[in-house]
């Protein structure tokens, strides 16, 4: 049976109405005009034959440059079974496409779930302390004298708190060692923040805005839980791990895959980081309850906070944001268990 | 469309107009799509490389030009040998990164120094796996040429204040286009500049006037932390929505108007020319609205988004030809260079037209 299609000489883009043959014996493929005149012959296998994809026209290419095309896709996989079209079998089926998205949509669960997490929080184990000290050094240049200034705060109220702190980490049986960093900080206002290597910067502003010792006991707290965990070094191996495997599973890393990506790596990374912080809050609770101490002052204080930063409307949308919306967390703090 | 045996070459020339089609289907590249992504999630992203192979197969095999498709020959295990080897540079960029920030700087000398070769190799590869009608494409430019049109011209336009920017771009097209060749038959373009410079005029109009209005909105100042009552955030986000499509449409407008220019100037060999007509605002409005739907749909709208775009290019472009577009003969030659241009795509580097 031929197969009607197209001929083209080596090398050249003139085409000829022609047919592709199978010899009677299987061996040969051949490529004759109307009138039968042969233009074409090899052996079966030393012509390489497209695979199958979509509707696209099969080629049929000879060793010395000669091509036969054929839209007959039906036709070529008869004429040479064995010819492998399982992909383009797979390709062709709505049920399999159901079930590959179904797949897809799993894996990309389990991966945002677990994955990243989990593969975050081993290399954070398996990151050395040197280099932990590298990335927060580097952290640390790159605020240092844009935002952080050196602090503004009176002797005597920087010597308290730093008797503060080191109460705060005598309480921690985690072997952890913190040290303190406070700085003037105009531009970002009231907040504190850990450096993967122990390092917690306090801001002036927010040694300020601390009405009792005891809220900024939450404070640290909640930072040295940060740095128990590592979480610093976790967020930035998970921000790194999205689009690297998005990068990988894709292999496609240009303006328009990223721009899609853009928004829900965001959304995903606010997500893991208001898990960190949650994480922080339930163990400051701990700490400071187990210390006597009320973690309903935190709760106050970040009340306060929001109230300074954001106004009576509050910080947006707590899916957005960073940290969980505050309402939730001084609620989470006010009935936190003493353990 | 011409479907008979094309005539003889002594018969009269004359001119066929054939319009570019795309024949492609959003449903049916959707199913390749996502059995693809599932099997490189299955092959822990060794398959990626078939898979990408098979999508530009896909929409190279769908592209025609009266009887014949354009036809895609890149080997997937050359394009994973490239990806691996720009994933080992990457590994070592993080290390470096990480261990010593002071060594940086070399990296970025390498790579400078490695641009122009990778967009060379990226051209050249693109053109040798691309072919139509048995007739491979084939790319010569040179390192110096590339490093000419890529840096040496856009340090210019940068150091005269983009007065000459519309210089760099022509040098960048003249780079692109005069070196490629459909078999033994050089491509030919010559673009008048004056056309360039009105087009970057235009632009910079659009985009000094969005800054107009933005900062007319917001006065000046757009600190998020501050409070602000419902008017004030009412107009920062207009002021957003506008400066987004001003920053990102001003570029795809610009890109649409050089885009025509450069194939309605572009010849190839002595009887060949082209005509592309895309309408800016209907351009703009298609790579907007494919990120959009992209976006909010997860990315399951990805390929009807990208067959969208792909009809729509085709639909503007038509090639005029004598009647006789047979008399094209291939060049034997060797395979490209598929490491540079997968390093390249690895980078996104884009370096399309």
């Amino acid at each position: 049976m031929p197969l009607p299609g197209f001929y083209f000489p080596p090398g050249s883009a003139r085409q000829t109405e022609a047919e592709l043959y199978l010899t009677a014996d299987g061996k040969y493929l051949e490529v004759r005009d109307g009138g039968g005149t042969l233009l074409a012959s090899a052996p079966r296998r030393q012509v390489t034959v497209t695979s199958r994809l979509g509707n696209l026209r099969r080629k049929v290419a000879y060793p010395d440059g000669a091509l036969f095309e054929t839209a007959d896709n039906d036709g070529i996989d008869a004429l040479l079974t064995g010819h492998n079209g399982a992909l383009a079998r797979l390709e062709r089926s709505w049920r399999l496409a159901a079930l590959s998205l179904l797949a897809i949509a799993a894996c990309t669960a389990l991966f945002i779930l677990y994955g990243v997490p989990r593969s975050a929080e081993w290399l954070a184990r398996e990151t050395p302390p040197s280099a932990s000290r590298v990335i927060a050094d580097q952290t640390l240049k790159a605020m240092e004298g844009k935002f952080l200034l050196p602090t503004g705060l009176p002797l005597a109220r920087q010597q308290r708190i730093r008797d503060r702190f080191a109460r705060v980490a005598g309480w921690e049986a985690s072997g952890h060692g913190y040290d303190l960093l406070l700085r003037n900080a105009p531009h970002v206002g009231p907040n504190a923040f850990a450096l993967p290597d122990g390092r917690i910067v306090v801001t002036d502003q927010l040694v300020l805005m601390a009405k009792s010792d005891t809220e900024l006991d939450g404070v640290l707290a909640h930072e040295m839980a940060h740095v128990n965990h590592s979480h610093g070094l976790r967020s930035v191996y998970q921000a790194s791990l999205i689009p690297a495997a998005i990068a990988f599973i894709t292999g496609d890393a240009s303006q328009f895959a990223q721009m899609t990506v853009i928004l829900p790596a965001i959304l995903v990374q606010s997500a893991y980081s208001r898990k960190f912080e949650q994480q922080a809050d339930d163990d400051a609770a701990i700490l400071l309850r187990r210390q006597g101490e009320d973690p309903a002052a935190l709760a106050g204080f970040l009340e306060r906070m929001e109230l300074k930063t954001c106004g009576k409307t509050g910080c947006g949308p707590s899916w957005l944001g960073s940290h969980p919306a505050t309402s939730a967390r001084a609620a989470r703090l006010r009935r936190a268990p003493a353990q | 469309m011409d479907t008979r045996p094309l005539a003889a070459p002594q018969a009269p020339a004359a001119s066929l107009r054939n319009t570019m089609r795309f024949e492609g289907s959003a449903g049916e590249y959707f199913k390749i799509w996502i059995v693809n992504i599932a099997l490189t999630i299955v092959t822990l992203g060794i398959f990626s490389a078939w898979a990408k192979v098979r999508s530009k197969r896909y929409f190279y095999g769908n592209t025609y030009i009266g009887t014949n498709a354009f036809d895609y020959h890149a080997a997937p295990l050359r394009i994973l040998l490239g990806r691996a080897i720009a994933f080992g540079f990457l590994l070592a960029y993080s290390l470096t990164a990480a261990i010593s920030p002071k060594l940086i700087g070399l990296w970025y000398l390498l790579f400078l120094a490695a641009l122009p070769w990778l967009i060379k190799s990226s051209l050249r590869f693109a053109a040798r796996n691309t072919s139509y009608r048995n007739v491979r494409f084939d790319f010569h430019g040179s390192y110096w040429g590339a490093c000419k049109a890529f840096i040496l011209w856009q340090m210019l336009a940068v150091v005269t204040l983009l007065s000459l920017l519309p210089f760099a771009h022509r040098a960048r097209d003249y780079y692109h286009i005069n070196n490629n060749r459909y078999g033994q038959t050089a491509f030919q373009a010559e673009i008048p500049v004056g056309k360039l410079y009105k087009y970057y005029g235009l632009a910079l109009l659009a985009i000094l006037g969005a800054l107009a209005v933005i900062v007319g909105l917001t006065g000046g100042t757009m600190n998020i932390f501050k409070p602000a009552d419902g008017l004030v955030i009412a107009a920062r986000i207009v002021a957003v929505i506008f400066g987004a499509v001003a920053f990102w449409g001003a570029p795809a407008y610009l890109g649409a108007l050089t885009f025509n220019l450069a194939l309605n100037n572009t010849r190839l060999g002595e009887n060949v020319t082209f005509e592309s007509h895309l309408s800016p605002v209907r351009m703009t409005w298609i790579v907007f609205s494919n990120i959009l739907l992209t976006m909010i749909s997860l990315g399951l709208l990805y390929p009807w988004a990208r067959v969208r775009r792909a009809r729509y290019m085709a639909e503007c472009m038509t090639v005029v030809s004598p009647a006789d577009a047979g008399d094209f003969q291939s060049m034997p030659m060797p395979a490209g260079n598929t490491i540079g241009e997968e390093v390249a795509s690895f980078f996104d580097i884009d370096f399309g037209l």
